[in-house]
């Protein structure tokens, strides 16, 4: 992958210019498609960009005993990097890449959630430090699994190339992974049953609770971006391999989509679980992942 | 190391502003402090300045759940000194309308807790089968909140077609059965949350004094409606639903059985409601010189009013109102005790909790 292509990668497709239009619809279909299911309205198609613009325009309070640098910064390397974990996924039929960006791709998937712990007890609040508190508890659990998950699949291809992932024939192993991934999304996205970090009722809005104007609105981006990203990564995934770049782009989107109605059904017919419970259920997902990934390479291998 | 978490005054878990300051290890609560006075209105000492029609008006605006209890115990209490006896059919229609008052504040309270326990689902649907129940009482007093339908010596409006109200309430009924009742007694998320939490054992609910459905979740088996019937509850066949747990669960499957009594209740309220008139007339009212009190089953416990008449006077001397939260609340802090921080909107919310009776 030579300079332009990872720019144009970065940039154009599938990177910012698709990625922020697509996170402001993904957010909306999460908010109308739960309001649906509630018996409400929901939001206008636009809304959640006039909030990003409404945002913006406002002005932040200052803060006394807090570092205004890094309440800034932390919004913004999250948008940063949600949007490179975009621009990584292979959604074009020979998009490139390099060996090794699968890691990539985890790490920066992975970097918004630590920018926002970071933000918490940046922030000096009881309710950020308690709702970054959660969230790393959140992470060290589903994160197991995650990466369990994503690890075996290439594993079995003796490749960390996410081109090489993208192209593989549906097998039991890229099932069980795919649910693995489907199940620890509602925990990386916050929503429920997992919504522990930004509890409303509990909290307030968690970590960022003392965010306002133009840095809420960059969480709030970044929040739409790793949607885009994780939702992305399924997709691709699952999504069949098409010589056609429109075809395959298609296929991307409606993928993406399913995978967020699907999150959104989920999100709206549970309720929030606590966090022993959620730890709990996660490590035990840990451990029958493990058992089945471990009897399916043993089956494999007998096998061949 | 331990930190101070202020729930409140203004919370998202809070319908209304009142303050409770968690003392917490991590995310287990130590201790509690509750401050209320927030919502303060002085309506008590206002009663002292209306006559005893505008001072009906005036105390069905003490809450806004609970309208018609108000005026139900102040109508009776002031009766008491009056020496009106309403007609039997206004003590029927009287008991309609608690009863649906009942039935609105659980479902609205089921919506809450759905809420606290982040199920926005439930609480869209617990609020749209509340919205069906203010229609019922629409449809019998012309208002949704404030229904003006007790006066001294009986009641303003009549219901005039008891069947057509009953059909009304069995579609609710059919209702309530198939969405609030499992989410009340089988949903396993109600049980996760729910169990275990914010327990109030029998001692320490009779040292606090609590009342209503929180006694009746600790084992405690009270109810004025049978212990001390008012209006029509004495020809009214209920049973009183009891639990020993004393969690919040409990307090879930008293309430969620106490739905089904109340629709009970008003089957029967409906099907019998004797034939006559609906109070005692626009004659004068005189009163005699004295101290009135009069309890009340609300749906969320006790209600007393202590209603004071000096001779000759327009206007009450004093109207004392004791609100079930008044007694309920200082159990909170016992059942915080050791619970998880997540648990807390949850067990706060589980005496159903209302502000704005208690500080009036």
């Amino acid at each position: 992958m030579n300079l332009t292509t990872a720019l144009a990668r970065l940039l154009i497709f599938p990177g910012l210019l698709f990625a922020v239009p697509f996170a402001w619809f993904f957010l909306w279909v999460e908010r109308k498609s739960v309001a649906l299911m509630q018996g409400r309205i929901g939001p206008p198609f636009m809304q959640p960009f006039f909030d990003f613009i409404k945002l913006l325009g406002k002005t932040t309070p200052p803060r006394r005993g807090v570092s205004g640098l890094l309440m800034k910064t932390w919004p913004l390397l999250a948008v940063s990097t949600a949007g490179g974990a975009v621009g990584l996924l292979p959604v074009l039929p020979s998009s490139g890449g390099f060996e090794g960006d699968l890691i990539l791709l985890l790490a920066l998937l992975e970097v918004p959630s630590m920018c926002i712990i970071a933000a918490g007890f940046s922030s000096r609040s009881i309710f950020g430090e308690i709702g970054s508190a959660r969230e790393a508890v959140l992470s060290v659990s589903y994160n197991v699994v995650f990466l369990l998950a994503i690890v075996s699949i290439a594993a079995s291809q003796h490749t960390f190339r996410l081109e090489a992932l993208a192209h593989l024939p549906a097998s039991p192993m890229l099932i069980l992974a795919v649910v693995a991934i489907l199940v620890c999304l509602p925990a990386k996205l916050h929503i429920n049953p997992f919504s522990l970090p930004n509890a409303e009722q509990e909290i307030y809005s968690g970590p960022i609770t003392e965010y306002a104007g133009p840095e809420l609105a960059m969480w709030e981006l970044s929040h739409g971006l790793e949607w885009v990203a994780a939702t992305g990564l399924v997709a691709t995934l699952i999504a069949p391999h098409f010589t056609a770049v429109w075809l395959a782009v298609l296929a991307f989107v409606v993928l993406s989509f399913g995978v967020v109605l699907l999150l959104s059904v989920t999100a709206a017919a549970t309720a929030r679980l606590q966090i022993d419970t959620t730890v709990r259920f996660y490590w035990q997902c840990t451990l029958i992942f493990a058992v089945l990934a471990i009897s399916s390479a043993l089956f494999m291998r007998f096998r061949s | 190391m331990s930190y101070k978490i202020p729930m409140g005054p203004y919370h998202p878990a809070l319908e209304e502003p009142y303050k409770l300051d968690l003392i917490c290890e991590g995310e287990t609560v130590r201790d509690a402090k509750l401050h209320i006075g927030f919502n303060f209105r002085g309506i008590e000492h206002l009663a002292e300045t209306r006559n005893y029609i505008q001072v009906i008006a005036l105390m069905e605006r003490v809450c806004g759940i609970c309208s018609n209890i108000h005026t139900l115990t102040l109508c009776q209490s002031m009766e008491q000194l009056t020496g009106l006896t309403p007609p039997p059919r206004a003590l029927y229609i009287r008991v309609v309308v608690a009863e649906l008052e009942r039935l609105h504040s659980h479902v609205l309270w089921a919506g809450i807790a759905a809420k606290l326990m982040g199920f926005k689902t439930m609480f869209m649907t617990c609020f749209e089968l509340r919205e069906k129940v203010m229609d019922v009482l629409q449809a019998i007093s012309g208002n949704r909140v404030n229904y003006s339908m007790n006066r001294i010596g009986g009641v303003n409006r009549d219901i005039d077609d008891p069947l057509a109200v009953l059909a009304m309430v069995q579609a609710l009924e059919r209702e309530m059965v198939r969405t609030v009742i499992p989410i009340f007694t089988t949903s396993s998320t109600a049980r996760s949350r729910c169990a275990g939490i914010g327990i109030l054992t029998r001692e320490k609910a009779l040292s606090c004094g609590v009342v209503g459905p929180t006694a009746r979740a600790s084992g405690l088996p009270q109810d004025l409606r049978r212990d001390a019937p008012y209006a029509a509850y004495s020809e009214m066949e209920f049973n009183v639903p009891v639990q020993p747990d004393g969690d919040v669960r409990a307090r879930l499957l008293v309430r969620a059985l106490e739905i089904m009594e109340s629709c009970k209740i008003l089957r029967q309220a409906l099907t019998k409601m004797p034939p006559g008139e609906i109070n005692t007339g626009d004659a004068k009212i005189v009163f005699a010189a004295g101290t009135a009190t009069s309890r009340v089953e609300a749906p969320r416990g006790e209600v007393m009013y202590s209603v004071s008449w000096k001779q000759d006077a327009k206007n009450p001397s004093r109207v004392h109102v004791r609100t079930p939260t008044f007694a309920n609340m200082p159990s909170v802090r016992w059942m915080v005790l050791g619970a998880r921080l997540a648990d807390t909107p949850l067990i706060q919310a589980s005496i159903d909790p209302c502000y704005s009776c208690t500080d009036r």
